[in-house]
């Protein structure tokens, strides 16, 4: 708990100017470096940091180490190696200070205030959008080979695999002898967008795009069925191979 | 970092007709380099210098219809647009060539359309509703 606060004092003290900071210091070694970025960086351009930055500063840690042996030393056993783990750190009385008078809740406070000053980091939806990964779930398709053959076998792996049971597949040999489904269907409002499915498949034919865009007015236009998912698959076909190529290094 | 500056500055660097038409649906000035167009007439743009635009609002597409929605991206814009592919579709030499031949024309979700999609069997039912067959009088019973 110490560590954390002198953490969020340290990233606290670089950012604000003022003299709250200096009030509020757990312990005196913050180093001229930082001080000297405070008067050039404002509250409102300085960007948010989202996660911890690594602090160096860690003197009462560096001096402690113990070492892993066989033997369990204590300090009754070596009293010339003790050392006080609580040297250099704050004393009891400050640390008290800080407990009685809730001053972690003014800090907490303060970097609220301070987001107020920000500026907004908003996305205009459909006009720009976050970020996706190669790797994201969203509609399903059914693919095709680059022939035009579809891809699907019928083995029913995905049928077998799915968790919510969202999928139903009846096949039948076609004149040629090849089997293929007959009924292709999936449940969108059964899926639950796990991704088992193209996991599944030995012949990448169920894919998950990435259009996450088919919300619909109906209950009944999101039970899909074959065609629907091979039409999805045809005019989707090139974002989804070069989703697969992107990502088949780490496949 | 959106300021009063950078507005002023956008509505010089796109002016005044394109500035009332962002205002009417982005709702934000914003200049960028003109990437492409799809062949619906949706205008893509971009632009990468992060003092301008917010880094994550550096891609923004501009619909050629009034009322809009997301879906009215084809799939290529799509993937450039939500920042999967880095080079937009007609720079991008890897998604042209695994463009098949027999690729689909692009439509929007048309749910509450009357395009919209309705599901139905594609497998011959299981139970067949029985079918009166009528033998024709006269003839004698074998």
């Amino acid at each position: 708990m110490v560590t954390m606060s002198s953490t969020i004092n340290m990233a606290f003290a670089r950012r604000v100017p003022l003299g709250l900071s200096t009030r509020l210091l757990l312990s005196p070694t913050i180093s001229t470096q930082s001080l000297s970025l405070v008067a050039l960086r404002h509250v409102s351009t300085s960007r948010r940091t989202l996660q911890a930055q690594p602090t160096h500063d860690h003197s009462h840690n560096s001096n402690n180490h113990i070492k892993v042996g066989t033997d369990i030393y204590s300090a009754s056993a070596e009293p010339d190696n003790y050392v006080n783990p609580y040297a250099g750190g704050p004393s009891a009385l400050e640390k008290a200070a800080h407990l009685f008078f809730f001053t972690e809740i003014a800090r907490g406070m303060w970097l609220v205030l301070e987001q107020f000053f920000r500026p907004p980091y908003t996305i205009m939806y459909p006009y720009e959008k976050g970020p996706l990964s190669p790797r994201f779930r969203g509609e399903h398709a059914l693919r095709r080979y680059p022939s035009g053959e579809e891809r699907c076998i019928a083995c029913k792996l995905c049928e077998a695999i799915c968790p919510a049971q969202a999928i139903t597949i009846e096949s039948e040999a076609r004149q040629d002898g090849s089997r293929r489904t007959t009924k292709y269907d999936i449940d969108m409002t059964k899926c639950i967008y796990c991704g088992f499915c193209q996991e599944a498949c030995p012949v990448d034919a169920i894919v998950e795009t990435q259009n996450q865009e088919f919300s619909t007015e109906t209950r009944e236009e999101l039970l899909y069925n074959k065609e629907k998912l091979l039409a999805i698959g045809d005019r989707a076909e090139a974002e989804i191979a070069a989703n697969l190529h992107a990502d088949h290094v780490y496949r | 970092m959106p300021s009063l500056a950078r507005y002023i500055r956008g509505i010089r660097a796109v002016g005044i007709k394109e500035w009332w038409h962002q205002m009417q649906y982005i709702g934000d000035v914003k200049a960028g380099t003109f990437v492409g167009s799809d062949q619906f007439g949706n205008r893509y743009f971009e632009n990468l210098n992060p003092e301008q635009e917010v880094p994550g609002r550096h891609r923004w597409v501009d619909f050629a219809q009034h009322d809009n929605n997301a879906s009215q991206v084809p799939a290529e814009w799509h993937a450039w647009l939500s920042h999967i592919r880095k080079e937009p579709p007609p720079q991008d030499v890897l998604m042209q060539n695994l463009t098949p031949r027999w690729k689909a024309p692009w439509v929007e979700n048309l749910t509450g359309t009357r395009g919209a999609y309705r599901s139905y069997n594609t497998a011959n039912p299981k139970i067949e509703p029985w079918q009166p067959k009528v033998a024709p009088r006269g003839t004698p019973l074998t």
